[in-house]
C-alpha cells in the first residue's frame, strides 16, 4: 500500500515537474523589463537542490494562487526543487491545526503577523536570521517597519527576524471613476477637509457620496477597521498608532474614539452611504464597489485597498474607467505628514529545509518580484526591482507609493491579538455601525482585550 | 481523479483483508496457545473454559482500542489542557473556568444555547408530530412527507447558503434579491437586514435547523403513529372523541416514548450547532453559541488551547446527562417494559 502510494506521488511529481518546464509565463532572458540576471545567478547558486521536496502553504486561492503558481515555476525550474502549493479558505485556522499537529509545511506564508508571532512564541517557526532582515531593511522602501514586523519573540523569549515580507498591499486608496467626477465637475480632495465637502457637495447635488460594504462572511467588519486605521494615521503620530496596535493606548482612549467616531461621520450618515446605513454591514465588500459603476452611479467614491480591481466589472480598465486617489491628511495636522496604510503577506518557515531556505533565497531576486507584477495584483516595497515591469500605470503608482514610503504602517488589526484583529474589532465595528456609539464599540473592543490577558 | 478513486478503493481492500486477518490469526493463535488435545480431559476443559474467557475480548479488542484513541483519551486530554495557559504549558488550576464565568460573550453564548434548547427541539417533534399525522391519511401525504424530508439530505452549510438568500437585503431602492424582503416590500412593509438583529436574529438561525431536522422528527414518529393498535382509535372514535382528543389523549401519549427519543436525539445536536451559526454570522450580532466561541479561542490568532478547551468540556458536560437519560431509558424498553 505503502508502495504504491509512494509510486502515485512519484508520478505525480513527474507530471508537475513537466508541467511547470513548459509553463514559465515569460520565457527567461528575453523581456528587458525582467531582471533576467538575478534569475540566471539564483539558479547558478541552488543547482544541487534536485527532487527535494518543499511544501509551501499560502492565503492565495483562485486567481492569486495560479499568478503564484507562476512564480513558483521558476523556481522549481532553476532548482528542480519538488515544490507543493496548498492553500485553505481558513488558512488563519489551517495553519495552527497544521502546526499543532506537528504536521507543518515547510514554508507558511500568511498576512498577519499577529499570529505568525503566535506561533513563533510557541516555537513552531524558525529564524530567517540577521543577514536576512538587514537585507530587508537594505532594499526595502520603510525597510525598519517591514524588518520590524517580522520580527517577534521566540519560544526562549528572544526576538528574532521569522518573517519575510513578500508582496504588498496598499490600503490608503480611495476609488472613483474619473467619467462621472468629470461630468460632476468634482475635483480629487488633497485634504481630509476636502474630502468631507466633497461629501457634502455630492450630497446637496442629489448624489449619494460613498459606497460602504462590511460584509465579508464571517469576517464581516473588517473593511471598517480598515478605515479605522487609515483615520487614526491621519489624527494620530505612528508613535500613538504603534501603541494602539499592542494596547498600551487602550481602545477606550479618546484618540482612537476620535477615529472610530471620524469614521461614523462617513459611515452612519443614512445621505452619505448607499442603500442608507443599514446596507453597510450587509452588503458584501466583494458587491460595494459596483456601486461605482452603475448608471447613474449609485455612489461617488468607495475607500479600499490595492487588491480591489479584481471586483470591478469584467472589462474595467484602470486608469480609464476607475483609478484611485490617496486617502487625503488633514491641512490642520501637517506635522503627521503622508503616512501610508498597507499590508502584505510574510513568508516564514515551519519546517526548515536546504529547499526553504533556497525559497526565502528566492524572494531575494527582482524576478520572483517581476513576474507577478506583469501579470496583475502584486506589489512591492523591494526598490531594486524594475517598476516598468508593472501591469499597469495604476499599480506603478501604487507601487511608487509603497517604495518612497517613509511612514508605513501595517493594517493595525493584523497585527493585534487574533482575538481583538480577527473578531472583537470586528464585531464592535458592526455593532457601531449598527447604532453603538463609538465609546461603547470601543469598550466592548478593550474589555475583550483585557479578557485576553 | 483516478489516482484518487483506486487510492481509496485499496484502502478499502486492505482494511477488509487486515481485519478479516487479525481475527483469522488472532483465533488461530489463541487456540494453539490453549490446545485442547485429546490426551489430558481436565487441561482440555480448563483450555476450553480460558479460550471462551479471552476470545470475547479479542473480538472487542480493536473496537475498545479504538474508542480509547478517539473518545476516551481525547476527552482526558481536553479536561487536563483545561486547567493549563493557552500554550498548554503552564499550569494555571481553575483560572480558565474563572474566565469563563466572567466572560461576557462567554455567558452570551450560554443564553443563546438555553434559546437554541428551548426552541429547536421543541418546534421540530412538534412539526414533525403534525406532519405525521396530516399525511397520514391523506393520497398526496407521502408526497409531502418526501418534500418535509428532503432538507435532511442538505448539509448544513448548504442549507445556510439557502437561507442566506432567503434573509438577503438589498439597501436603498434596490430590488430586493431575498425572499423574506421581497415580500415584506411586497406587502409594502420595509426590509430588514434580518440577521443583524440582535435577539431574534438568533431565531432567524433556528428557523434553518428546524427546517432541515423537521424531516427527521417526522419520520420517526410517522413510524410510531404507524404502531398505534387501530382499536383504541376506534374505541375513541366510538366513544365520541373528536380529532383534537383523539390526537392529545389518544396518540400522544402512545408514541410518548418515541416524542422523547426524538427530542432527545435534537437536543443533542443543538448542543453541538456549530455550522449553522458559522456560515450565517461567525457569532456577530450577538449570535454566538458555545461550539463557534470553543472554535473561535481554538483557531484564531494562534489559539488557546486552555480557555477552548474549558468550554469544550462545558458542552461535554452539557450533553452527557440526556446522553445517560436517554441510554437508561433505552435499555429499560429493551427490557421489555
Amino acid at each position: 500500500m505503502k508502495k504504491s502510494f509512494l509510486m502515485g506521488v512519484a508520478v505525480a511529481a513527474l507530471f508537475a515537474g513537466a508541467a511547470s518546464a513548459a509553463d514559465l509565463k515569460f520565457a527567461p532572458g528575453q523581456d528587458s523589463k525582467f531582471n533576467w540576471k538575478s534569475y540566471d545567478d539564483f539558479k547558478a547558486a541552488h543547482a544541487d537542490l534536485k527532487g527535494q521536496p518543499l511544501t509551501i502553504f499560502g492565503p492565495w486561492r483562485g486567481e492569486d494562487e495560479a499568478f503564484f503558481m507562476s512564480v513558483l515555476a521558476y523556481f522549481t525550474e532553476a532548482t528542480g526543487v519538488d515544490a507543493k502549493y496548498s492553500s485553505s479558505e481558513n488558512y488563519e485556522q489551517q495553519i495552527v491545526i497544521d502546526t499543532q499537529a506537528g504536521s507543518p509545511p515547510n514554508i507558511a506564508i500568511l498576512p498577519q503577523p499577529g499570529l505568525l508571532a503566535d506561533l513563533a512564541s510557541k516555537g513552531f517557526l524558525t529564524p530567517l536570521g540577521d543577514d536576512n532582515s538587514k537585507w530587508i531593511k537594505d532594499n526595502y522602501g520603510a525597510g525598519d517597519s517591514w524588518v520590524g514586523y517580522g520580527t517577534y519573540k521566540g519560544k526562549d523569549g528572544k526576538e528574532a527576524f521569522y518573517a519575510f515580507p513578500y508582496k504588498a498591499d496598499v490600503k490608503s486608496l480611495v476609488w472613483y471613476v474619473p467619467e462621472n467626477f468629470e461630468e460632476a465637475g468634482y475635483k480629487i480632495p488633497t485634504t481630509m477637509e476636502e474630502l468631507h465637502a466633497l461629501t457634502d457637495q455630492i450630497v446637496k447635488d442629489g448624489g449619494v457620496p460613498w459606497c460602504i460594504g462590511l460584509g465579508s462572511g464571517g469576517a464581516t467588519g473588517w473593511p471598517a477597521t480598515d478605515w479605522v486605521e487609515d483615520i487614526m494615521l491621519r489624527m494620530q503620530p505612528p508613535e500613538a498608532y504603534d501603541k494602539w496596535t499592542t494596547n498600551e493606548l487602550k481602545f477606550t482612549d479618546p484618540a482612537v474614539v476620535a477615529a472610530i467616531d471620524e469614521f461614523g461621520k462617513f459611515a452612519k450618515n443614512e445621505k452619505y452611504v448607499d442603500g442608507g446605513v443599514a446596507a453597510v454591514a450587509s452588503t458584501d465588500f466583494r458587491d460595494s464597489p459596483k456601486g461605482l459603476f452603475a448608471v447613474p452611479p449609485k455612489c461617488y467614491m468607495h475607500h479600499q485597498a490595492s487588491f480591489i480591481p479584481s471586483f470591478f466589472p469584467e472589462g474595467t480598465k484602470l486608469g480609464q474607467d476607475a483609478d484611485f486617489f490617496y486617502m487625503p491628511t488633514y491641512a490642520s495636522k501637517p506635522e503627521l505628514g503622508k503616512p501610508v496604510l498597507g499590508a502584505g503577506t510574510l513568508v516564514s518557515i515551519a519546517k526548515d529545509s536546504k529547499a526553504a531556505r533556497a525559497f526565502i533565497d528566492f524572494l531575494k531576486t527582482p524576478i520572483a518580484h517581476e513576474v507577478w507584477m506583469a501579470q496583475s495584483s502584486f506589489l512591492t516595497p523591494y526598490k531594486s526591482v524594475s517598476t516598468e515591469a508593472y501591469a499597469n500605470p495604476q499599480m506603478k503608482k501604487e507601487g511608487e507609493i509603497l517604495t518612497s514610503a517613509t511612514t508605513f504602517r501595517f493594517d493595525g488589526s493584523d497585527l493585534m491579538p487574533g482575538k481583538i484583529g480577527a473578531g472583537a474589532f470586528w464585531t464592535g465595528m458592526v455593532d457601531f455601525v449598527g447604532g453603538k456609539s463609538a465609546e461603547e464599540a470601543a469598550g466592548e473592543i478593550q474589555s475583550a482585550w483585557d479578557g485576553i490577558k | 481523479m483516478l489516482w484518487q478513486i483506486v487510492s481509496a478503493l485499496s484502502v478499502v481492500v486492505v482494511a477488509v483483508v487486515a481485519c478479516s486477518a487479525y481475527f483469522y490469526f488472532s483465533n488461530k493463535i489463541l487456540d494453539f496457545a490453549l490446545p485442547v488435545s485429546d490426551g489430558d480431559v481436565r487441561a482440555a476443559s480448563r483450555n476450553l473454559n480460558r479460550r471462551a474467557m479471552i476470545r470475547p475480548w479479542l473480538f472487542l479488542g480493536p473496537a475498545l482500542f479504538l474508542l480509547f484513541v478517539y473518545l476516551v483519551y481525547p476527552v482526558v486530554a481536553t479536561f487536563i489542557l483545561s486547567f493549563y495557559d493557552r500554550t498548554g504549558l503552564q499550569f494555571v488550576g481553575l483560572t480558565n473556568y474563572k474566565w469563563a464565568i466572567g466572560d461576557r460573550e462567554f455567558r452570551q453564548s450560554i443564553f443563546n444555547n438555553i434559546l437554541w434548547l428551548a426552541v429547536v427541539p421543541a418546534a421540530c417533534t412538534f412539526f414533525g408530530l403534525v406532519i405525521a399525522v396530516m399525511t397520514d391519511r391523506i393520497w398526496w401525504g407521502n408526497i409531502a412527507k418526501s418534500i418535509v424530508f428532503m432538507p435532511m439530505a442538505i448539509s448544513f452549510v448548504g442549507a445556510s447558503v439557502i437561507w442566506k438568500f432567503i434573509y438577503e437585503y438589498r439597501g436603498g431602492n434596490d430590488v430586493q434579491i431575498g425572499l423574506l424582503n421581497a415580500i415584506v416590500q411586497l406587502f409594502g412593509g420595509t426590509p430588514e437586514v434580518w440577521i443583524s438583529v440582535p435577539f431574534w436574529n438568533n431565531f432567524f438561525l433556528m428557523v434553518i435547523l428546524i427546517w432541515i431536522q423537521t424531516g427527521f422528527a417526522m419520520v420517526i414518529l410517522s413510524a410510531a403513529l404507524r404502531g398505534i393498535p387501530e382499536e383504541t382509535i376506534e374505541a375513541a372514535v366510538i366513544d365520541g372523541a373528536n380529532g383534537w382528543q383523539i390526537f392529545w389523549r389518544i396518540m400522544v401519549p402512545q408514541v410518548w416514548g418515541t416524542i422523547a427519543v426524538v427530542w432527545t436525539t435534537i437536543t443533542i445536536l443543538v448542543l453541538k450547532v456549530f455550522d449553522i451559526v458559522l456560515t450565517m454570522t461567525n457569532g456577530q450580532w450577538q449570535t454566538m453559541v458555545l461550539a463557534n466561541l470553543m472554535f473561535d479561542w481554538m483557531f484564531r490568532g494562534g489559539g488557546d488551547s486552555g480557555r477552548s478547551a474549558v468550554i469544550a468540556i462545558i458542552i461535554m458536560l452539557a450533553v452527557t446527562p440526556i446522553m445517560i437519560w436517554n441510554v437508561r431509558r433505552a435499555n429499560r424498553e429493551l427490557k421489555g417494559h
